[in-house]
């Protein structure tokens, strides 16, 4: 009976709140897209587009000159931050956001990818008007028809509900989720399979921030704490990512990586400090040893799926407790820091003797980090870097160098260095790896070629001095790309694109001791968008991807068309896409639009199509509603194709 | 016929009609001036460009019927004749057009009856209905569907056009057919008074991308030169065109690796 109260209890909180649209443009998927297109982990753009929605609803107040505020535009390098932020100062306040492309550092394009995150006006959060309360809430509900597993202990839906108020200095919100196949309700509290909530405080003196509940932490590069986006280079960025020290509520879905308990900001003057201190709970595989009923843990279960008796077993079976400490001091161009975290775990982590991959994994019960870094601006270099060492004694080193000879050149370096056997639970640094084992350096230039024309190039290589995953040997890899980017006007982007990647993975065909292959994709992107008119969007796109040693290509061309209907306040968005894959090594990834705080990256392989059509209907000023419906048709044989088919459904308010 | 003649007969008409055809082997070969440019006619004005993209219909501002026949390799069995007609009707027109292809044995009938409406100074939409009727040797049964096609044609500047199509996209699962869904994408443009040139892109379901680029050139008054290259059996194209008062000939010719030559003409009467 309680669940059933609980669940009707979500969903009532959609319709009965309400509010007012927010502006979401088409810009942010695109940026999304831009951002995560290098990060081999697919989540990776979840959290960003998280991020970005998030920002588009709390906006960037331009005018307020401050670099604390304006660096939460997370996608502009620090060079573009303290630009925007000199460029206040001195001419006292933007008046028009057709400014921003004359600021320097900026263009045509960085402007417009601001323009759906930020404001002119400069009041502050603290007026008057913001001290009434303000709620937002979303429930989206995702069904695969077909997909109805009958050893699922749940239902197919998908639901997730978030909700978020703020009155003034305070704020709060919660998240609850379920998983395709799980119970709402599951485990021993009555609670949902995942349920997240927090209270912040916001202030303007010494006491910066209180967070009581769940929440997320960042500081200097990341290599210790960082469980929200990975700062870093992106192959072809035009900088470096803004990495400020960041503690703020946790709100996305991931059910592993954050911290429960409470956290505190505090500033005097130029010096800042930040407290955490977390008791969760987090999924894990244990083992126990023969003769012995002593368990350990296996190894850590990070998918958050609990759809199984097996799956239900892993939840929340080990207790962490972790805690820290951040200071950081700034001086005129210079701000340092330093970082110390401890994990502790109810059971000691056991790796396996068996497997030399695993030889430098972590292992016991406690670990903790400490680390240093700095971030110095001067005229036109930005220098960086942070070093952490863990009780082990191995050591993790990021430092990078970002140089802007001119206002159309930007010149970028990093070089990181992650012993084997440095482990961080909490930390996400530049690169590939959290988990030590990888050297690499990345460098790259972004180029304004010609009036509208842009150029960005990058490299990057790695080598993996231990065995990974598929790898029983020291490996390396390389990813190359060029990117060549056009506005001719303001309506018609065209983009291009080459991208090369090379890794090193076991060969299973060579007998006795594993063999090494090169296992090398190149591809070939272009696309354009075209904007008819305010009301009509249209977007095409077509992929070429090679993949050695296979052999194998893999083919895309889709069609997109986004229009919004004056006479009736509805948006629609459709997509149509043909593709024809080889094999899985030449499979292709293709972003979609979709509901809000939700993604879809689907990775098409064999030949078909993947179409769908999502619709979203502003029911009045507070409410809204969106459905998509997508299918992904493959072509088995003469007349024979399989089908799978789902539906989204997403309510939003505001009041 | 014993069985294995008939399955034998079927491979090697059906393997023609697909390795020969320009991309989608269900969309007809209309067009000896299209055939000409190598198939990039999705955004070009013209009257069988129309049945290419029924979006370009609406640009025909005048009564017009047309013949096309096209020899595949200079075997009869492979040829298609086709017939169309166009009516304007203001701002937009309406056409039907009928195509057939091979010989009793083995043939492929496709009707389509289309609209095309000039929406705003930049953007022309079009539809067709299409029916499609294929007979096969030893098939004591024709497999037939019905289907439509669309697309658009967008002049962000005066002297270029792009071309969007899309044919059957009904995915299989909300209607069993036979038929590929395609999807056609082209931009052309005007380089100058006299010269024409476009790319375009195809995609069927279940076949690899085909790129496309072609040109036209007035090199005389009314009367034309015409190339191109298609990657789909690396086949070059070229022809010709001539206006004799409100009559226009074309003759286009196709290339293939292996197979030879695809020749075909046109006559299209224009009635002022």
């Amino acid at each position: 009976m309680l669940k059933y109260i609980l669940i009707l209890f979500f969903l009532s909180l959609s319709f009965r709140s309400s509010g007012q649209e927010s502006k979401l443009s088409e810009a942010v998927v695109s940026i999304a897209e831009e951002l995560a297109a290098d990060d081999s982990d697919p989540e990776a753009a979840s959290t960003y587009i998280e991020r970005l929605y998030e920002l588009s609803e709390d906006k960037v107040k331009l005018n307020s000159s401050g670099e604390e505020e304006l660096s939460r535009l997370f996608f502009l390098s620090d060079f573009q931050v303290k630009a925007l932020a000199d460029y206040v100062h001195s001419s006292g306040r933007i008046n028009s956001v057709f400014e921003l492309a004359n600021i320097p550092g900026f263009d045509k394009e960085t402007a417009g990818m601001m323009i759906p995150f930020i404001t002119l006006d400069n009041k502050t959060t603290m007026n008057s008007d913001s001290a009434h309360w303000r709620n937002t809430s979303v429930t989206n509900l995702t069904c695969k028809p077909g997909n109805d597993d009958s050893s699922s202990s749940g239902s197919p839906w998908k639901i997730l509900t978030k909700y978020k108020f703020t009155s003034g200095s305070f704020s709060g919100g919660m998240t609850a989720e379920k998983d395709p196949g799980e119970k709402f309700i599951s485990g021993n509290t009555a609670l949902p399979d995942f349920f997240s909530a927090s209270l912040e405080y916001n202030g303007s003196g010494i006491v910066r921030r209180i967070i009581v509940g769940d929440y997320s932490a960042r500081f200097g590069q990341g290599t210790n704490i960082n469980t929200g986006i990975r700062s870093a280079l992106s192959l072809t960025s035009p900088g470096y990512m803004s990495a400020s020290n960041e503690v703020k509520p946790y709100t996305s879905a991931d059910e592993n990586n954050f911290f429960r308990g409470a956290a505190a900001e505090f500033s005097i003057k130029n010096l800042s400090v930040s407290l955490f201190y977390s008791k969760n709970r987090v999924d894990a595989t244990l083992g126990s040893s023969s003769g012995s009923s002593n368990n350990y843990i296996e190894n850590f279960y990070t998918t958050g799926l609990h759809n199984t008796r097996a799956l239900e077993m892993k939840k929340d079976v080990v207790s962490e407790l972790a805690y820290g400490t951040n200071l950081s001091y700034n001086f005129n161009n210079l701000r340092i820091g330093m970082t110390w975290s401890e994990n502790r775990f109810s059971l000691p982590v056991n790796r396996s003797e068996n497997n030399a991959e695993k030889l430098f994994d972590f292992e016991g019960d406690r670990n903790s980090l400490f680390s240093l870094y700095y971030n110095s601006l001067i005229k036109r270099i930005l220098f960086f870097g942070e070093y952490s060492a863990g009780r082990n004694n191995k050591h993790a080193i990021v430092q990078g160098v970002s140089l802007r000879p001119s206002d159309r050149l930007t010149i970028n370096f990093l070089i990181r260095n992650y012993d084997a056997g440095y482990s961080s639970f909490h930390g996400k640094g530049p690169g590939n790896s959290s988990s030590g084992n990888e050297h690499g350096i990345l460098g790259n230039f972004s180029f304004e070629a010609a009036k509208h024309l842009f150029l960005s190039a990058g490299c990057d290589i790695s080598s993996f001095p231990w065995l990974k995953y598929s790898c029983n040997s020291p490996s390396w890899g390389r990813k190359q790309e060029v990117r060549l980017k056009y506005l001719p006007v303001p309506e018609l982007t065209i983009d291009a694109a080459f991208n090369y990647r090379l890794s090193i993975a076991d060969d299973p065909e060579a007998n006795g001791i594993p063999g090494q292959k090169r296992l090398i994709t190149k591809s070939l992107k272009g696309s354009v968008k075209y904007s008819i008119n305010d009301d009509l969007i249209l977007g095409t796109r077509i992929d070429y991807k090679y993949a050695e040693p296979s052999g194998s290509r893999g083919m895309l061309m889709q069609q997109e068309v986004n229009y919004h209907f004056r006479q009736i306040p509805l948006t629609l968005w459709i997509r149509y896409c043909l593709f024809s894959t080889d094999d899985w090594d030449s499979r292709i990834y293709s972003y979609e639009n979709d509901l809000l705080y939700s993604f879809s990256i689907p990775s098409l392989s064999g030949a078909g199509s993947r179409s769908y059509i999502m619709a979203k209907w502003e029911v009045n000023d507070i409410a809204e509603m969106r459905i998509k419906y997508g299918i992904t048709t493959i072509i088995r044989g003469a007349n024979l194709s399989e089908n799978n088919d789902e539906i989204k459904v997403q309510f939003r308010i505001m009041f | 016929m014993s069985s294995l003649l008939k399955i034998s007969v079927s491979a090697i008409f059906l393997f023609f009609s697909l390795t020969a055809s320009a991309g989608d082997l269900y969309r007809p070969s209309a067009g000896a001036g299209e055939a000409g440019t190598g198939y990039v006619c999705i955004m070009k004005k013209g009257f069988w460009s129309s049945f290419q993209n029924q979006a370009s219909l609406a640009d025909n501002g005048s009564l017009s019927f047309g013949f096309n026949y096209e020899n595949r390799f200079g075997i009869s069995e492979l040829g298609t004749r086709t017939a169309g007609i166009t009516i304007p009707a203001g701002k937009s027109s309406i056409g039907a057009v009928y195509s057939h292809f091979g010989y009793a044995g083995f043939k492929r009938d496709m009707t389509g009856l289309a609209c095309g409406l000039r929406l705003s100074d930049k953007i022309n939409a079009g539809v067709q209905v299409d029916y499609f009727m294929e007979k096969t040797p030893g098939e004591d049964y024709n497999n037939q569907s019905v289907t439509f096609e669309t697309g658009l044609i967008l002049m962000p500047a005066e002297n270029t056009r792009i071309g969007i199509h899309i044919f059957n996209p009904v995915p299989n699962s909300i209607r069993k057919s036979y038929l590929p869904s395609t999807l056609r994408i082209g931009v052309g443009t005007d380089l100058n008074k006299l010269l024409f040139a476009g790319v375009e892109a195809e995609m069927s379901s279940g076949s690899n991308l085909t790129i496309r680029t072609g040109f036209e050139y007035e090199a005389a008054k009314n009367f034309w030169l015409r190339g191109g290259f298609s990657t789909e059996n690396s086949s070059f194209s070229f022809g010709l065109g001539y206006i004799v008062k409100t009559v226009r000939i074309d003759l286009g010719f196709r290339t293939h690796e292996q197979l030879g030559v695809t020749s075909s003409v046109s006559l299209i009467f224009n009635i002022p």
